[in-house]
């Protein structure tokens, strides 16, 4: 049976002829918290639920890692959302930090 | 210090007169972290993040500043503490009491810092005397008046 053969490039489908590049743009940064024993652990779960607006629940859940395993990685961000991040954490007086993945 | 009613969007507490002395006790240590105690990167070198952190350091700087306002303020605003029968009433709105909490917290992690950031759990514990007592002192002072805040935000007022 004969085929037909596949086109390369579909019709209506745009190839992005520039090649993938890692940008300052990209979630490429990790917002790290680090444990200081003495920050209460209501005091961490407020702070995220603050800086994140995330639900009581999963506030408490990065608490705990951060607190049982010495940090906890909070999101993934573009290098400008994670500067903005760390601030925000640092105002409140945790010990955050962004690394590059 | 306890809640006592929330009205207009805004916590009502009651606090005696040796509560709002030590209250002020507390909120005139602030600030206590330098600004350049905090890194924006453990592992990143390069000219770019020395610049960005020096913007987070002037940052930090600005916002403690505006903090070390804030308290001034509270502190010598005629009306702030209203009398009460049992000491005085402290009227605070939630912005309020989220930069209040940032207030503590660099007084309790600043004490802590000075004690030589003890982790009793590491072995790592500090002594008690003269020179580590105000330290002490202040690190568990801000710590009770941040669970008293903290308790009131998600509802449940202390006994």
């Amino acid at each position: 049976m004969a085929t037909t053969a596949t086109p390369e490039i579909q019709p209506g489908i745009h190839r992005d002829e520039e090649p993938d590049s890692r940008t300052d743009l990209e979630p490429g940064y990790r917002v790290i918290c680090w444990n200081d024993p003495v920050n209460l652990m209501d005091y961490v779960t407020h702070v995220f639920q603050v800086v994140f607006g995330w639900q009581r629940q999963k506030a408490e859940v990065h608490m705990l890692q951060l607190h049982n395993q010495g940090k906890s990685v909070l999101t993934r961000e573009s290098m400008e959302k994670a500067e903005f991040y760390v601030h925000q954490l640092q105002k409140y007086s945790l010990h955050a930090t962004m690394e590059r993945d | 210090m306890k809640l006592i009613r929330t009205r207009r969007e805004k916590l009502v507490f009651e606090i005696s007169l040796p509560e709002r002395r030590l209250l002020f006790e507390v909120l005139k240590l602030h600030p206590l972290i330098s600004a350049t105690h905090y890194r924006l990167s453990k592992t990143a070198r390069s000219a770019k993040h020395d610049e960005n952190q020096r913007l987070l350091e002037e940052s930090l700087a600005a916002q403690r500043q505006e903090n070390r306002k804030n308290v001034r303020a509270m502190l010598n605003e005629a009306g702030r503490f209203q009398a009460a029968a049992s000491g005085f009433q402290l009227t605070l709105s939630g912005p309020e009491i989220e930069w209040l909490l940032q207030v503590l917290n660099d007084v309790r992690v600043g004490s802590w810092i000075a004690l030589g950031a003890p982790d009793p759990e590491q072995g790592k514990k500090t002594t008690f005397d003269e020179k580590t007592v105000p330290h002490f002192r202040a690190m568990e002072l801000a710590g009770a008046f941040e669970t008293v805040f903290l308790d009131a935000l998600s509802g449940h007022a202390p006994g």
